[in-house]
């Protein structure tokens, strides 16, 4: 399987959503590395979705420009296509039909039919491929999601909270496994999330955003190795790391808010 | 309470128990067989009445006896065949325009809330309309007497068809549209792929509701000039007073009917995908 892995740059985006004063988001100007998974992380209503959403194309910028390798995004595609918190299976197909959707799409199904076999293999369906999708437990769904989005070759994969609706147990399994298809894979993922746990377990990068404007407030690397131990010393000193900077960032904006109040 | 009851009580327990130890489709043989044992019971009941009541003796006819062996002599000379030939094709063409019409109509309807709020009234305004009101107008607007007929059955197919269509569109998962288009959809492959499996079931579902209307309709459309199909043969033997033969359309009218309804249930659970 290749994947042509794609940066993403974002520039000078910002977004007022109609019937309303004060943008969503303000002066976002952001550079995605290839190939790594970047978590957005951030509190409820910062616009997180939002802008995943506007680099999938399922949404347009008032202002400011999204690119992924050298095209504009305009519109949605399945080179930048994006895994919902809901895994939205059609009930009526099988697993291999779900999995093969966006192949069937762009019409390479018959060529890339080996692909499919493969991709349920490395999400582990491969017993259950003629099942209906019905029949699939929460997390097996959204591991069918996971092969739908990976047959389309993606150069960027979006996630958007994809595990929140999960148990704990299928939750972290799913978290190691997907970073670690990014990581084995080369594939450029951003990932929105709320939970500091997931993005230290799962990100190469990690993106602090603040609400009220939505904007872009501090970064931090993540540089261990696959598949991170959470109990490690490592893993915790990260995740305070993480924690204390989010504290920091929160009460520095609500005191700027309160002084303009 | 006495004894002697007491055996007859527990032989009922051990049938019950029998019966429901059989395989539920033997159960739902046996319970459907009684059913109809019922319905020939009353209508058995009530041809003795009428043949014993002076005033009514002459429509005799009716009973089922004269019913079963009127309806052996339709077989036999063949007659039965053309009647029911006449009264599918209308049927069958009066729901095929009805599907035509109503599913595209539907997905409009059902998808662009534009269209639904211009159509809705004048929709539902005609929806309203007997199907049978419109038989001045078929008669004067076709040639044929079949096509007269023929577009009264569309009156009756299209409704149901159109509104359970535009229902299941609106009731399609949002998700659904957004993630076909995230995966590379264009608007042919979106309803091919999408909208038309997702509705499969409230299709099939104004479809039934469709043949339920047209087979009550078409009786007395084909009161309409035709000569020939089971509506034509209900006025021919009422007219001859010939009561028995009467009685051997109606069997048929109400075998076909439920033979179409069958058909329509297996293809509704054919193109259903909701669990169970």
């Amino acid at each position: 399987m290749s994947y042509k892995a794609s940066n993403v740059w974002i520039a000078n985006l910002s977004h007022t959503f109609k019937k309303q004063v004060k943008p969503t988001l303000s002066d976002i100007n952001l550079s995605i590395p290839k190939g790594q998974l970047t978590a957005l992380i951030g509190r409820s209503g910062c616009g997180k979705s939002t802008l995943l959403q506007m680099i999938a194309g399922l949404m347009i910028p008032s202002d400011g420009a999204i690119r992924i390798g050298g095209h504009t995004v305009t519109k949605p595609s399945a080179k930048w296509n994006m895994m919902f918190q809901n895994p939205s299976l059609y009930p009526w197909m099988t697993v291999r039909e779900s999995a093969a959707l966006g192949l069937v799409f762009a019409g390479t199904y018959k060529d890339k039919k080996d692909k499919v076999e493969d991709l349920l293999d490395m999400v582990g369906l491969s017993e259950l491929k003629d099942e209906n999708v019905q029949k699939l437990s929460g997390g097996q769904q959204q591991r069918v999601a996971l092969a739908r989005s990976l047959a389309t070759e993606p150069e960027v994969l979006l996630l958007d909270e994809p595990f929140s609706a999960l148990d704990a147990f299928t939750r972290t399994t799913l978290q190691n496994e997907v970073a670690q298809i990014c990581h084995d894979q080369g594939i450029t993922m951003v990932m929105v999330t709320h939970d500091i746990d997931e993005a230290v377990a799962m990100a190469d990068n990690v993106i602090i955003m603040s609400q009220n404007p939505g904007e872009i407030v501090g970064d931090l690397k993540v540089n261990f190795s696959y598949p991170r131990d959470r109990n490690s010393e490592e893993f915790i000193i990260l995740k305070e790391k993480l924690f204390g900077e989010f504290e920091k960032i929160d009460q520095a904006k609500q005191k700027e808010l309160l002084e303009m109040a | 309470m006495s004894q002697s009851t007491l055996p007859s009580k527990s032989s009922l327990s051990r049938i019950t128990n029998g019966f429901n130890s059989l395989p539920t489709g033997v159960q739902g043989f046996v319970n459907a067989t009684i059913g109809m044992g019922i319905l020939l019971f009353f209508w058995w009941v009530g041809g003795l009445l009428i043949a014993n009541n002076p005033d009514t003796e002459a429509f005799a006819g009716f009973a089922p006896g004269s019913a079963f062996v009127a309806l052996w002599a339709l077989i036999t000379n063949g007659e039965l065949w053309g009647t029911i030939y006449s009264s599918l094709y209308r049927i069958l063409n009066g729901l095929f325009w009805g599907i035509v019409i109503g599913v595209p109509v539907g997905i409009l309807v059902g998808y662009f809330i534009r269209v639904r709020q211009i159509a809705n009234m004048p929709l539902q305004f005609l929806r309203m309309i007997s199907p049978l009101a419109w038989m001045p107008i078929s008669v004067l607007a076709f040639e044929s007497w079949d096509n007269a007929i023929i577009f009264l059955l569309v009156m009756a197919t299209l409704w149901p068809i159109l509104f359970g269509t535009a229902h299941g569109v609106q009731r399609i998962d949002p998700n659904w549209f957004k993630v076909a288009r995230n995966l590379g959809a264009d608007g042919y492959q979106m309803l091919r792929r999408i909208i038309l499996p997702a509705i499969g079931q409230d299709v099939f579902a104004g479809i039934r509701l469709a043949i339920g209307v047209a087979w009550v309709v078409l009786v007395p459309a084909e009161y309409l000039g035709v000569t020939s199909g089971l509506g034509y043969a209900i006025n021919d033997a009422r007219d001859t007073l010939d009561y028995g033969k009467l009685a051997a359309v109606v069997v048929v009218i109400g075998a076909i009917g439920y033979m179409l309804d069958f058909i329509a249930v297996k293809l509704l659970k054919r193109y259903s995908w909701h669990a169970g």
